[in-house]
């Protein structure tokens, strides 16, 4: 069996429903950065999709909207708030949220147990009208409703800017700031560990070109001061995606 | 998208629960609605509900048998929706068939997390009528539909049963196993073959 017989049996054993939760979570992680696994997996949607007209159409109960909208109206209430008190640079807000199923960074040595607790939120901070090229934003969130910090990643100049939302120092704790990508192998690399005040050098990205950036994930962890001993997270890790912040390319990374 | 439901959109009746509706009415309306709900816009969003969500609802209860898991992933799945609309590309599928892999897909990652009590499998199965698509939803055009039946029609018996079971009803590869009285192993050959067969059959 050739490679892309692999990769298509897997595309369409995920579309079927016959994977197990974790090879769930990585085929659906991996297709937010893996043309090729996206086009496959659609192209078996298409051609399974005549089968769910067996399904039998069954109204949910009449309060389905309302919790629906209620929860819209929850999350979006959660993050203008945050927006308004935390960006200091624009005006209107304009937020997409989505609660993301750790798999990606289970695999990592030293996670499996502790960040299988953690769901990550990505946020889009506001939107700029001007022609500039817009900024990444990542947002690490330890829960559905608290973010812990953000991270924001100009491409071109490749700086990056991290700021606490609701993440304290800790006593004798250090955090480490991480980045993983698939051009970078199956481990996250250390970005730097974050000083007392919890920023980082703005040039601590420099080494990484902007396309990488634009397609990488990133991890922030909890370790011993000064850093994991073993160049590997240690510590439970708190991850987040780096998301544009204009609409059109919002659609090319998910 | 037609002129008339452009400009007077909340006039199309509502398909999912409208067996009389002809499809394409909602069908044609709802690239509209995505749309509009990709701009925020909320009364789009409560329409699009409206025209789908007995289609989501009947997908993701048939998967997980018990209303109130459905209730939570069908939340999830429109909460997703809303999110995800601007991300949406007419070109790459219709809103239909997006929509629903966004629920099914939730409610099989609900499943994986936490399978169901163990199945009852001469329900499943009598639930699939062979050749008989409902005739209020149509995911897909008529002749997608009847070709990827021929195409099942001609899979072995137990694997386009397993086809369905997995799709329709969110069997796991182990749930597979025991039904069919066969190794984990032999069942992901079996279903590998399936779709292999399916995508040959299906291809132009």
């Amino acid at each position: 069996m050739t490679d892309h017989d692999d990769i298509d049996m897997l595309a369409a054993e995920y579309v079927l429903g016959t994977l197990d939760a974790e090879e769930r979570a990585e085929v659906a992680q991996r297709r937010q950065h893996d043309a090729d696994m996206e086009a496959r997996i659609l192209a078996w949607e298409a051609r399974l999709a005549p089968l769910g007209n067996e399904v039998e159409a069954i109204a949910p109960g009449p309060d389905l909207l309302e919790r629906i909208e209620r929860r819209i109206d929850e999350l979006e209430a959660t993050f203008q708030t945050k927006s308004k008190s935390e960006d200091d640079t624009h005006g209107a807000t304009q937020v997409i949220a989505l609660r993301r199923r750790l798999g990606f960074w289970r695999g990592c040595t030293g996670l499996a147990t502790a960040a299988a607790l953690i769901l990550a939120v990505v946020m889009i901070a506001p939107f700029d009208d001007t022609p500039d090229a817009p900024p990444f934003v990542a947002v690490f969130q330890q829960d559905d409703q608290q973010p812990a910090f953000m991270l924001s990643v100009d491409l071109d100049s490749r700086r990056l800017n991290v700021r606490p939302v609701t993440a304290k120092p800790l006593p004798d704790r250090s955090y480490q700031l991480w980045i993983k990508a698939e051009a970078l192998g199956p481990k996250p690399r250390s970005v730097g560990v974050l000083n007392d005040d919890l920023s980082l050098p703005a040039d601590a990205l420099s080494d990484y070109d902007s396309e990488l950036l634009k397609r990488a994930t990133f991890g922030i962890s909890i370790e011993p001061p000064g850093g994991s001993p073993t160049g590997q997270p240690t510590g439970s890790a708190i991850h987040g995606y780096l998301y544009p912040t204009d609409r059109d390319a919002v659609s090319q990374h998910l | 998208m037609s002129d008339a439901s452009r400009r007077s959109p909340r006039r199309s009746s509502i398909a999912a629960d409208d067996a009389s509706a002809a499809p394409s009415t909602a069908g044609e309306r709802l690239p509209e609605l995505l749309r509009r709900v990709a701009q925020r816009d909320r009364r789009a969003f409560e329409q699009l509900y409206a025209a789908t969500s007995a289609k989501l609802y009947g997908t993701v209860l048939r998967i997980l048998k018990e209303r109130g898991r459905a209730d939570d992933v069908v939340q999830e799945a429109y909460v997703t929706i809303w999110q995800k609309a601007a991300q949406f590309d007419t070109g790459r599928a219709s809103p239909i068939a997006w929509m629903v892999a966004i629920a099914r897909h939730a409610a099989i990652d609900e499943l994986r997390r936490q399978p169901r009590a163990p199945h009852e499998p001469e329900e499943a199965l009598a639930h699939t009528p062979a050749d008989e698509p409902s005739a209020r939803e149509h995911l897909e055009h008529e002749q997608d539909a009847k070709r990827l039946h021929a195409c099942l029609e001609a899979l072995e018996a137990e694997r386009r049963d397993m086809v369905r079971l997995a799709y329709l009803d969110g069997w796991s590869r182990a749930d597979l196993a025991t039904h069919f009285e066969q190794p984990v192993n032999t069942v992901k050959t079996w279903l590998h073959r399936a779709l292999k067969q399916l995508k040959g059959c299906l291809a132009p």
